[in-house]
């Protein structure tokens, strides 16, 4: 008997790994049903957990300085370079009316694809995981949810606020 | 993805291939308009397009295309050889047949579309068959009359025996001229005579002659037709006379249109008789195979092949500059000082290399500007039939080079300058009379380079711009206000919004909606700058400044407060220490005496809202577009770099006063400077956004 109920009987623990195991057989089930399944890149801002499709993300790298730009909106904080590339970064904290922080050793900047070759990046205070999911664990935010939120997503007992990166990006008025 | 590739490739050659054709094809038009025969060369030239388009075609599997090509090499044929005249239904289905495959071209992926043109290419061809069985002119044999011998003629191509019969039948004078050269150098000697036949009248052929010469030599004839008589001809050629033999006898006459036609032969013309060599003789050289032959030592390179090599060259310099560094800080402590000499010795010879290395690519770039003038005198030439005026259009400064990505996208709005002066600068003929101006007006295209900059002016002797009914119009639109002081220049400026125009009525030559505040656009995208000057009832003059690459540039960093800036040191006047206590207020207006002349301030912690560093003096970087000044007042000035501007990605697509950014080493990124558009805010008294 080596399952992981063996080690840790009865605790927190153990009953949360019984239930993602449980999860995973049933996500397996769907995915063998035909449900489609779709691939998210987490992120936090403080302890709060988001995801964004992986689709749309070219790479993610570390935080560097940040070459500050006048004259656009404040969400913009600069432009990095990336290998010769001139990219501009918008800061998801401010753009999404969050107080700002110092970046740590975790604030990573997420790079997008653009729709037309444009690429942006995005600064976020940490990079956590890729969510595999399927069209079941997804629903519809709850009313007042902000405006960038296109769906919720459930795992291990917490909501992932999935965001819809083009109304991010979308300054209006450039 | 290779696919692509070489369909790219395809369509851009086929494009210069269409590009030559219709140039052909309207300087024959020319001379059919004028009741001349149709040039020979012109001929010639039409029917290796149609030689290299059929191939070309043929490779890429377009059937279509490539059998209307090879009907069009046909019906040319048979114009070279003789067995057709040229006539206006010829000339349109030659147009046709282009403006078929043009658009054939541009619609590769759309099936549909193609199997339409496809259609549209059988129905051509059944014309262009019927057309070359139509009447057609025989000439008798006439080799009775040339006094040649038999072994000559006999050596004769089919083409260069037509071309004989030709000139007989103009009666023209035929000589046969032998001429020695050196063994070592008989290339160069043969085509300069050959040149100096062309001016002089038409080389038929050119054919080795046998024995007589001393050892070191070689001896040549050249059968040649011309309308001079043997004396001025060996006179012009610099030949004895007695090398010149009279073959046949033609008819005294004046100078005719070949002579006239021939001083217009262009030297990058290829003349295929110029080719033979003694090795490879008379009628096995085909005219068209071997003048195919000298175009494939040019090779084709995509731009943005350059582009990748160019960044990677920027890459490099980034490097150098990073090697230095360690080399200095070598330098500096005592363990390492030798290393650090050596090192600093290996930089410098890298960085030669380096800067030779991105001189050469750079010079890949380039491209005369000819291409687009050729395409604007295209177009001139049907404008001055559509609006039935007699305009006459100098080009100067053809050779002039600009980068081709510039060149590119100067084509618009300099066909757009060129345009307005034809139909809206130029009166009708009537109206220049009774001005007593000549009845024919000029338009002059002017290109020179000026430092790193390249200017192209437009110039017109037409009615000028009346400035009241500018500001007429400007105080209607409420661009400006009533009252308000303008200068003439000012003006004149104001010509550049929208809204406002150079002329009364609209069109269709130059179209409605698009006017100066465009072409402004269009050439400041490019990094220059527009500027009118005019008088009434005499000219207007269109100046357009443009960077000579858009590639590399070098770049003055200047900082204020905690950033650093680049800006465009082709922009750069000069460079001055100011004290606060120097700077003049007038007006809300910071001004400097620069020199008795008041020069315009701008201050960039101002203008891009940067919190200034307690500095005390100031530096002032004097900006010049055009004539126009202005200088901007930064805290710092760190020296000169190279520089590769690149595009800034992102959501926010555009910043006025920012044309890019560059990668500095360590530094990261640096905003690049709009100069331009920092000139005109501070000249309009426009304030930071």
């Amino acid at each position: 008997m080596s399952g992981p109920a063996g080690t840790h009987d009865g605790t927190a623990e153990g009953a949360t790994r019984w239930d993602a195991l449980a999860r995973a057989a049933a996500r397996r089930e769907a995915v063998e049903a035909g449900e489609v399944q779709h691939e998210y890149l987490a992120f936090r801002l403080g302890d709060v957990p988001y995801a964004i499709a992986v689709d749309g993300v070219r790479e993610i790298v570390r935080m560097r300085p940040v070459t500050p730009v006048p004259r656009v909106p404040p969400e913009v904080s600069g432009v990095i370079s990336l290998r010769g590339e001139i990219v501009q970064v918008v800061d998801l904290r401010r753009r999404l009316g969050m107080p700002e922080v110092e970046p740590s050793r975790s604030t990573r900047i997420i790079v997008l694809h653009g729709d037309v070759g444009e690429v942006s990046g995005v600064q976020v205070d940490g990079v956590t995981e890729v969510l595999r999911v399927v069209e079941s664990d997804l629903r519809p935010p709850p009313s007042g949810e902000s405006e960038f939120v296109s769906s919720i997503c459930e795992r291990e007992g917490r909501f992932v606020s999935v965001m819809n990166m083009q109304k991010v990006l979308d300054l209006g008025g450039s | 993805m290779s696919g692509d590739k070489a369909q790219r490739e395809f369509v851009s050659e086929v494009e210069d291939i269409l590009e030559r054709m219709r140039d052909d094809i309207a300087r024959l038009a020319e001379g059919v308009g004028a009741g001349a025969a149709a040039d020979p060369r012109i001929v010639n030239g039409l029917f290796r397009s149609a030689h290299s388009l059929k191939g070309l075609s043929g490779m890429f599997g377009f059937d279509a295309m490539s059998e209307l090509a090879h009907h069009l090499e046909d019906v040319l044929d048979g114009l070279r050889m003789g067995r057709s005249t040229l006539d206006h239904d010829g000339l349109s289905l030659f147009d046709e047949a282009v403006t078929l495959i043009s658009s054939l071209v541009g619609k590769l992926d759309d099936d549909r579309a193609r199997s339409d043109a496809e259609e549209s290419i059988a129905t051509l061809m059944e014309r262009v068959d019927a057309w070359v069985a139509g009447p057609t002119e025989s000439d008798g044999s006439r080799e009775s009359e040339v006094d040649l011998p038999a072994a000559v003629l006999r050596a004769l191509t089919e083409y260069e025996e037509h071309r004989l019969h030709e000139n007989v039948a103009a009666g023209r004078n035929v000589f046969l001229a032998d001429s020695d050269f050196e063994i070592l150098s008989f290339e160069e000697g043969l085509s300069e005579l050959n040149e100096a036949i062309q001016a002089l009248g038409e080389p038929i052929s050119t054919l080795p002659s046998p024995g007589e010469s001393p050892d070191s030599q070689i001896r040549f004839s050249i059968l040649l037709a011309t309308t001079l008589d043997r004396d001025s001809l060996a006179e012009q050629l610099d030949l004895p006379a007695e090398q010149l033999h009279l073959v046949f006898e033609g008819e005294a006459q004046p100078a005719a249109l070949t002579d006239a036609a021939a001083t217009e032969a262009t030297a990058s013309e290829v003349e295929p008789r110029n080719e033979q060599t003694p090795a490879d003789p008379g009628p096995g050289s085909e005219p068209s195979e071997s003048s195919l032959k000298s175009i494939s030592d040019t090779v084709r390179v995509d731009i943005r092949k350059l582009d990748e090599l160019m960044n990677l060259v920027g890459e490099l310099v980034i490097q150098r500059a990073s090697i230095r560094k360690i080399a200095e800080t070598l330098a500096t402590e005592p363990a390492t000082a030798r290393v650090g000499a050596e090192l600093e010795k290996v930089h410098r010879s890298l960085e030669r290399k380096l800067a030779d290395l991105q001189a050469s690519v750079l010079d890949v770039r380039m491209v005369p500007l000819r291409q687009v003038f050729d395409k604007i005198s295209r177009v001139a030439r049907r404008l001055r039939v559509d609006l039935g005026k007699e305009v006459r259009l100098d080009i100067r400064g053809a050779d002039t080079e600009l980068d081709k990505l510039i060149v590119e996208d100067l084509v618009d709005p300099l066909m757009h300058v060129v345009r307005n002066a034809f139909d809206h600068a130029i009166e009708d003929p009537g109206e220049r009379e009774s001005c007593g101006k000549p009845v024919e007006g000029r338009v002059r295209i002017e290109a020179f380079q000026r430092g790193n900059d390249v200017v192209i002016q437009v110039s017109d002797d037409g009615r000028g711009i009346d400035a009241d009914k500018v500001l007429e119009r400007a105080l209607e639109r409420g661009l400006v206000t009533e009252g308000q002081e303008l200068s003439p220049r000012e003006i004149l400026d104001l010509v550049f919004h929208p809204g406002i125009s150079t002329r009364e009525a609209v069109s269709t030559t130059s179209g409605r909606g698009v006017g100066m505040d465009v072409v402004r656009s269009n050439i400041a995208a490019l990094g220059g700058i527009v500027t009118i000057e005019s008088e009434p009832g005499r000219y207007t003059t269109i100046s357009m400044t443009l960077p000579i690459t858009l590639a590399i540039m070098q770049a003055l960093i200047v900082g204020v407060g905690s950033q650093r800036f680049a800006i465009p040191l082709n922009s750069v006047r000069e460079t001055l220490l100011v004290d606060p206590q120097e700077i003049q207020s007038s007006d809300g207006r910071e001004l400097l005496n620069l020199r008795g002349e008041p020069l315009l301030l701008r201050r960039l912690s101002r203008e891009f809202d940067i919190e200034p560093s307690d500095a005390g003096k100031l530096s002032a970087v004097v900006l010049g577009i055009g004539d126009s000044r202005m200088g901007l007042l930064v805290e710092r000035l760190e020296g000169q770099q190279d520089a590769v501007i690149k595009p800034i990605q992102g959501p926010v697509s555009r910043v006025r006063g920012v044309a890019g950014a560059t990668e500095l080493g360590e530094q990261g990124a640096v905003l690049v400077l709009d100069v331009s558009a920092l000139v005109e805010d501070a000249l309009r008294g426009r304030e930071a956004a």
